[in-house]
């Protein structure tokens, strides 16, 4: 029995196309990967993307030739349970965590993860961001229960590293439709302002900053200071802040900001670091939309994955992450979106256009978990 | 005395009492009792005892939600598939009969051979499709899962049969459909009384099979080969009201039962090798579920197979259209059957037959129905826009003009006599070739006359004549001369031409695609007119396309291949003119640009444009990363800036519905008028005087009329919710709640994308069932093709996500308890599961009380156990069946086990019990060396520390490996172990599973042939089939039993011990004794004959008086034992006496008491 696949080309976009052939079951082919670079072939974090791929599944098949530029990915089942992992220290945890949060609601038995690495980093959505906006997100869509969870243990900085992340998430057997359609007014704004192996003053500073921006529009704001020490405190120094705002409809939209790793570029002043991650939030508001632009794709995949009905999902702009990923959900799952782009009138200051999205849920259930 | 006759009750047939007696019987039996019986009789209603009352309380809420189910979200479309009905039954019951007249009954058309699912429209909102199951239990397990309703007969004249109960068992394992019973043969009975008793019996039987109360039907007799009118009529309104359940696997699954069936393999790949894979198109209603393009579907018989394309053709039976009228007009009650031959065409695999009505029918009918069939037909076949299909035989009339009655002269008939239908068939022969005609006349008789109910195995070779099509060049007759499948592999090679152009147009569309991809790399924002441009090109090829298709409905095919030229400079300029008004298409951004360049980079297969690829590498060796950096952030210190999105927050201004001031009044006007109670006071809410004025403005403004009336609907709806959520929300349920959710979800699914085109909605939802689809599957076996029958059903099931993947299943298997024998670990097996039917090879194993899945040899008589098999992936919860063969019919009931889908997984986990043995070769005390039982000292240190065991039961543990031997370890015992021992160490080993799956492909067997796949043997059939016999183990053997005499040593103990020993247990003392010394020994007496004498009398004297003495003891033991009893007695009667003197004595004593008592009391009260 030949199973369908397919085939791919270059390195971008990986975790999508292997997160959506893990759920799909299709085999995928990614060639010329990094063909014509000096270094061809998966780096390190990729090739650790794929082990970690290996651990909360069973039975995949991978094969990847001698320079590594072709990379074949028969995926498995997704087994879950307790995993260990040590992430490259690359890229930071989230962009592990990312795929995470799209496969654990599928698994055979609830993930309990803990991954090491790097927390917060300047290319990926931090920990922090993940845990105040996907976590509330994946709850709307029923995934819930005390079973979900996720935990900082340790804070590593890049480029040392460290941190350590405690990821646990229940097991669905079907994802509920949602209709989220009306984001709200944000009614509140909170964050996180934390420094490692440098002063904790300097996460006061950051407060500050912040704070001086976004008390134009709201008077409700708090933001943490996270000063961790010793052996929580990973292996480089560093600061940083993430932002989240609350609505009253519960959506929520972040932004986060993090000081340049230890060694690389000029060092950040705290006070910069504030105003512009506040800036970056209110950005954020901008766009709008019920989910932020990082947390797009996981909507709009557990959308896809939801039961045959329609789910119906209002985003700010989308961004080229998304855009990919809706291609790669129609060659996966042959699910196609109505997009609708809702013009914003001049009058009303609501910010830039919202985008409608809508599906029919392709009525996909978990087939790894254990009938009783 | 006589008995008084009494007057007997005369019941009143008038005046009041028989009124009330009358209204009251009236009143259904659960209606509440009336208010004021409660009035009347109030102790009847009492609460007698508040436990009684909570318990029959409990008990109704019990019962209440019993009856829920869980509330589904209703996903029937709008316009349902018509509804599968699967007539079911022994051979010669009467399934065709009953098919022909319900059809008769519908549309008052007649069919003669039942090949192929039967559509028609029975009624304003209803459509059905009767497919006829055959005796096959491929058949049988195929339609049972398709199946909507099944109509099950059963001859009462035999009674039932294996096959009806089978197939019972095979409905309840794939979701249970509607079943009816129908009873037929009852004519045969000639005794009232028996048919009566047979009836009911039946009828019980079948309530016990199904459900009690089900519906059996009964059809008395047949009146002209036809069952009575009446009857049949009643059965038919039965069927046209009746209800459906979902079923789980039919709602999750797409399928479509395909109802007709074309090759469009390219002819010249077909006359170069004519074994090649074919490429088949597939029509059908779509049901189930949604379908989306180019997924993977199962076809049972034949395999897995990729979709091509999909696409969706006009109803080819609609409901009417106005429904206006009670009943259906004769033009509205329409039949569709390509595989039966309805109105004289006959599809057949490579031909078309045109079936004449013959003579006895009356005439004008005759004329009037087949060429009116025949042209809608023939209409329909172009309108499926399939080229092929028009270079096909069909074609031959449409360059033609439409045949006329007087004109169905021209072509010569062949007779062939069908003895099934009883009437002449006449096929088509045309003059063109009617030499080879003649020639093949002959041979086409013989093959034909036999030609029954099911086909058999030999097919009529010859094709009929056809007339070339109208682009025919001058070397067709050169062709026609040849053999007729290469004239017609010559049209459908032109229809392929005619492809090709098309393609080569597309290949103008794909370029403009790879630019769109370049453009895309730029961002949303950047986004310039290029891309609008490359979207408006796209929309112009599409319609293009169209205008294609539309002419080659409407024209012949030949020219279609040079249309796409035509008027090229027109469409550019419509088209700039048209991508200057177009606004930006995020839909097209995302999903335009998307297709695979790599094809449309060649320029006639053979140069390679060479496109500068710095954009599309670099982007496709981007960083991985799903945050999204503004490109151009807003400057965020500008006050306009910040004022954009001032209304995002809370304390920003909010919209005229959600605004507190507004709300606030709001609900002034909705509960404006109220009275102060206290101070009288009434007040007053605005009076609406926009009302009064907007009369006046009504012919002014109508949409302000509009707004103004959705504002009240709105207000009113707002008004009644609050009411709602007031007064109802006491009584709403959990599951009230859920049932308004699923409610609202369902209305949602229907509305959202009800507005758009079918085209553009497909693309969003996929097929919806109900749809006419075509689908086209490339890579099909020849046989298919070549032993098509269209008696049996071809079900294309569409397959989930990854469903069409292969692991270990995890299963719960039970063996069916009518099935005769258990079953056997290894031995295949073929399994029903999903769409499929495959065989597989099995492993039964049992979980033990710690988690273990320890392997079964056999199955269990009458429980239940796992079972684990290598097969496609299926969603958990998916009942299977389990049968061991499906070729021909066998004894007894063929149904081996059943069970359902636990757990999917991609390893295995079953384990068997292993004993490893080991022998001594020295012996310290407790401690051994044992060997034999490893072969390295790797081996061994893999199980250091595990325990070991003699056969004696001596415990011990391994502890080390040895050196020498290779294989032998140090173990100790908790006690001295014999030479002889044996050594055990009990373990665990897992067992593999065989990677067997073989789809079961009855489908591509030889016509005639399609019920006796037969798949792998098991070991028992092929030692049988080999005739081998097992040789038996020399071991296993019983043999005499020899036994040698024991040879024991002497004891020997050493000196120093002796010395040791106690001297009762010195070896000297414990010495036998030996013969006694002759001096020791005492002489024997002889008496002398006086003594002799003496001692007998002595003897017997002495046995007198033992007997005496014996005598006297019986006796005094028995005195004794009565005056034993007698002293009881007396015991018992002073016990007695003493007793009731104790009474007597306490009453007394009572009374004092009691008197005193009431003395003390007197005096207290005195005392107060």
């Amino acid at each position: 029995m030949a199973s369908q696949g397919l085939t791919y080309e270059g390195c971008n976009f990986f975790r999508q196309r292997l997160v959506l052939s893990t759920l799909s079951g299709k085999w995928v082919k990614i060639k010329n990967i990094r063909s014509k670079d000096d270094s061809p072939g998966l780096q390190d974090f990729e090739a650790s993307f794929i082990r970690l791929m290996d651990k909360i599944t069973n039975g995949t098949r991978i094969e990847i030739n001698q320079t590594g530029t072709v990379l074949y990915y028969q995926p498995g089942l997704l087994f879950g349970g307790q995993v260990e992992h040590e992430c490259n220290p690359q890229r930071s945890i989230g962009y592990y965590l990312e795929a995470l949060l799209m496969l654990a609601p599928f698994m055979k038995k609830p993930l309990r993860a803990v991954l090491r690495g790097v927390t917060n980093d300047q290319k990926d959505p931090s920990v922090d961001t993940l845990k105040v906006t996907s976590i509330p997100l994946m709850k709307s869509f029923g995934i819930d229960g005390e079973g979900l969870e996720l935990k900082i243990m340790k804070r590593g900085m890049p480029p040392g590293g460290g941190g350590e992340v405690l990821f646990t998430c229940p097991v669905r057997r079907t994802i509920r439709p949602v209709q989220l359609t009306d984001p709200g007014k944000i009614k509140r704004i909170r964050g996180t302002a934390y420094s490692v192996r440098v002063s904790p003053q300097i996460a006061n500073r950051i407060v500050d900053s912040a704070r001086s921006i976004l008390n134009k529009f709201i008077p409700d704001i708090y933001i943490y200071t996270d000063h961790m020490k010793g052996g929580n405190a990973g292996k480089s120094p560093g600061f940083g802040l993430a932002l989240v705002a609350e609505s009253t409809n519960g959506m929520f939209l972040s932004a986060e900001l993090a000081s340049n790793p230890q060694g690389q570029g000029s060092p950040m002043l705290p006070e910069d670091l504030g105003c512009n991650c506040a800036k970056l939030l209110l950005e954020e508001v901008y766009r709008g939309g019920c989910v932020d632009s990082t947390n797009q794709s996981l909507a709009l995949l557990y959308m896809t994955l939801g039961q045959q009905d329609v789910s119906k999902l209002l985003l700010g702009p989308l961004s080229p992450y998304t855009r990919e990923f809706l291609r790669h959900i129609r060659d996966f799952f042959q699910i196609m979106f109505k997009i609708e782009v809702q013009k914003q009138e001049d009058e009303s200051r609501r910010g830039g256009d919202k985008v409608l999205m809508t599906c029919m849920g392709a009525g996909y259930a978990n087939i790894s978990k254990t009938l009783k | 005395m006589e008995a008084k006759e009494q007057k007997r009750h005369q019941r009143k047939q008038s005046g009041p009492k028989a009124e009330r007696k009358k209204s009251r019987k009236q009143r259904a039996p659960g209606a509440e009792p009336d208010e004021d019986e409660r009035r009347r009789n109030p102790r009847a209603f009492a609460v007698q005892s508040a436990v009684r009352m909570a318990k029959t309380f409990h008990r109704a809420q019990d019962l209440k939600t019993k009856k829920h189910h869980i509330p589904l979200v209703d996903r029937t479309p709008l316009e349902p598939p018509p509804v599968v009905v699967v007539v079911v039954g022994p051979p010669r019951v009467g399934k065709s009969t009953i098919i022909r007249c319900l059809i008769k009954n519908f549309t008052r058309q007649k069919l003669g051979d039942i090949c192929g699912p039967v559509t028609i429209v029975s009624g304003k909102k209803r459509r059905l499709t009767f497919i006829e199951c055959g005796n096959d239990i491929n058949t049988m397990i195929d339609l049972a899962k398709v199946a909507d309703l099944v109509l099950m007969l059963i001859d009462a004249s035999f009674g039932f049969e294996m096959e009806t109960f089978e197939f019972l068992n095979i409905l309840q394992v794939h979701g249970f459909p509607r079943i009816m019973g129908v009873l037929t043969h009852l004519d045969s009975f000639k005794n009232n009384k028996t048919l009566r008793k047979t009836k009911k019996r039946l009828k019980h039987r079948f309530w016990t099979e199904v459900y009690q109360g089900a519906k059996l039907f009964y059809l008395s007799g047949m009146v002209h080969g036809e069952y009575q009118a009446q009857e049949v009529k009643n059965l038919g309104r039965f069927i046209s009201v009746m209800k459906f359940r979902p079923l789980v696997w039919q709602t999750s699954h797409p399928y479509v039962v395909a109802d007709r069936m074309e090759d469009l393999t390219d002819p010249e790949t077909l006359r170069v090798d004519p074994k090649c894979d074919r490429t088949v198109s597939l029509y059908g209603y779509l049901r189930g579920t949604y379908l989306k393009n180019k997924g993977q579907v199962h076809i049972p018989g034949v395999g897995d197979f990729a979709v091509a394309d999909v696409s969706f053709l006009p109803d080819p039976c609609p409901l009417p259209e106005e429904q206006k009228k009670r009943a259906l007009n004769q033009k509205e009650r329409l039949l569709y059957a390509p595989m039966a031959g309805v109105g004289g065409v006959v599809y057949d695999k490579d031909a078309v037959y045109i079936d004449l009505v013959s003579s006895h029918v009356d005439q004008p009918q005759a004329e009037m129905r087949p060429t009116a069939e025949l042209v809608q037909s023939l209409i329909g076949t172009h309108a499926t826009l399939d080229a092929k299909l028009a270079a096909s035989k069909v074609s031959l009339f449409s360059g033609a003009a439409a045949m006329t009655p007087g004109e169905q002269q021209a072509p010569l008939e062949n007779r062939v006599w069908d003895p099934v239908t009883q009437r002449e068939r006449r096929k088509a022969v045309f003059s063109d070739d009617e030499e080879e005609g003649d020639a093949r006349r002959g041979q086409d008789e013989e093959e034909k006359a036999p030609r029954v109910k099911r086909q058999r195995l030999e097919r009529v070779e010859a094709k009929p004549p056809v007339e070339m099509p109208a682009f025919a060049d001058s070397e067709d007759d050169l062709e026609m001369s040849g053999d007729d499948g290469e004239q017609s592999e010559e049209d459908e090679r032109e229809g392929a031409e005619g492809g090709t152009a098309d393609s080569g147009h597309c290949s103008e569309e794909e370029v403009d695609d790879d630019d769109e991809d370049e453009a895309e790399d730029d961002n949303e924002e950047k986004q310039d007119g290029k891309e609008e441009e490359d979207d408006e090109e796209d929309d112009d090829y599409d319609d293009d396309e169209d205008s294609d298709m539309e002419t080659e409905v409407t024209a012949p095919v030949n020219i279609s291949a040079l249309r796409w030229k035509e008027g090229l400079a027109q469409k550019a300029s419509e088209a700039f003119l048209r991508q200057q008004q177009a606004a930006p298409n995020l839909r097209k951004l995302v999903y335009g640009g998307v297709t695979d360049d790599e094809d449309a980079d060649e320029i006639g297969g053979l140069f390679r444009v060479s496109r500068p690829e710095k954009s599309r590498s670099r982007r496709v060796d981007a960083m991985d990363c799903s945050r999204f950096v503004p490109d151009s952030p807003h400057d965020w210190d500008q006050e306009e800036v910040l004022n954009s999105i001032r209304d995002c927050f809370v304390t920003g201004k909010w919209e005229e519905s959600k605004d507190a001031a507004t709300l606030l009044k709001e609900d002034e006007e909705l509960y404006g008028d109220f009275e102060d109670l206290e101070t009288g006071e009434v007040h007053h809410g605005k009076p609406a005087k926009e009302e009064d004025s907007e009369e006046e403005e009504v012919m002014v403004k109508e949409d302000a009329e509009e707004e103004q009336k959705k504002k009240r609907l709105e207000k009113k709806r707002r008004l009644k919710e609050r009411f709602d959520s007031e007064y109802d929300d006491g009584d709403a349920t959990y599951f009230d709640d859920l049932k308004e959710e699923m409610q609202k979800q369902a209305e949602l699914n229907r509305a959202e994308f009800e507005n758009i085109d079918d085209e553009a909605r497909v693309q969003y939802e996929g097929f919806r069932p109900g749809m006419y689809i075509r689908m086209e599957i490339p890579g099909l076996p020849c046989e298919f093709v070549n032993n098509f029958d269209p008696h049996y059903p071809i079900i294309l099931g569409g397959l989930g996500a990854s469903e069409g993947n292969v692991g270990y299943l995890q299963m719960r298997l039970k063996k069916h308890r009518w099935h005769q024998r258990i079953l056997k670990t290894r031995d295949p097996l073929i399994l029903s599961l999903g769409w499929r039917r495959f065989q597989s090879i099995p492993l039964y194993h049992i979980e033990d009380h710690n988690g273990r899945h320890r392997l079964l040899k056999y199955t269990p008589q009458h429980m239940h156990c796992g079972a684990t098999i290598w097969g496609p992936i299926t969603p958990q919860g998916t009942g299977f069946l389990a049968v061991q063969s499906v070729s021909g019919t066998q004894a007894g009931f063929r149904i081996a086990a059943t069970g359902v889908i636990l757990d999917l997984d991609k390893s295995v986990t079953i384990v068997k019990k292993l004993k490893l043995i080991g022998y001594p070769y020295k012996i310290f005390k407790n401690t051994a060396f044992i060997k034999g039982m490893f072969n390295t000292m790797l081996e061994v240190a893999k199980f250091e520390g595990a325990s070991v065991r003699t056969v004696s039961g001596i415990r011990g543990q391994i502890k080390k490996a040895l050196r020498t031997p290779s294989g032998a370890y140090r173990a100790t015992f908790e006690d001295r172990i014999l030479m002889s021992d044996i050594v055990l160490l009990r373990s665990w080993c897992p067992v593999s599973v065989p990677q067997l799956y073989n789809p079961v492909t009855s489908l591509l067997q030889p016509v005639g042939q399609k019920d006796s796949w037969s798949g792998m043997r098991t070991l028992g059939q092929l030692k049988r089939d080999l005739g081998l016999r097992n040789k038996p183990n020399q071991d296993s053997l019983y043999k005499p039993v020899v036994r040698t005499k024991r040879h024991f040593n002497p004891l020997h103990i050493p000196k120093q011990l002796q010395k040791a020993l106690p001297f009762k247990s010195k070896p000297k003392q414990d010495q036998k004794k030996g013969k006694t010394p002759r001096h020791l020994q005492r002489p024997a007496v002889i008496r002398e004959p006086h003594e002799r004498k003496v001692a007998a009398l002595l003897t017997a004297l002495s046995t007198v008086h033992n007997y005496k003495t014996k005598k006297a003891k019986a006796e005094q033991h028995a005195k004794h034992k009565e005056f034993l009893k007698q002293k009881e007695r007396e015991e018992m009667e002073k016990l007695k006496r003493q007793k009731e003197a104790r009474k007597k004595m306490y009453r007394i004593m009572g009374q004092k008491e009691k008197k005193r008592e009431r003395s003390s009391l007197k005096g207290s009260s005195k005392d107060d």
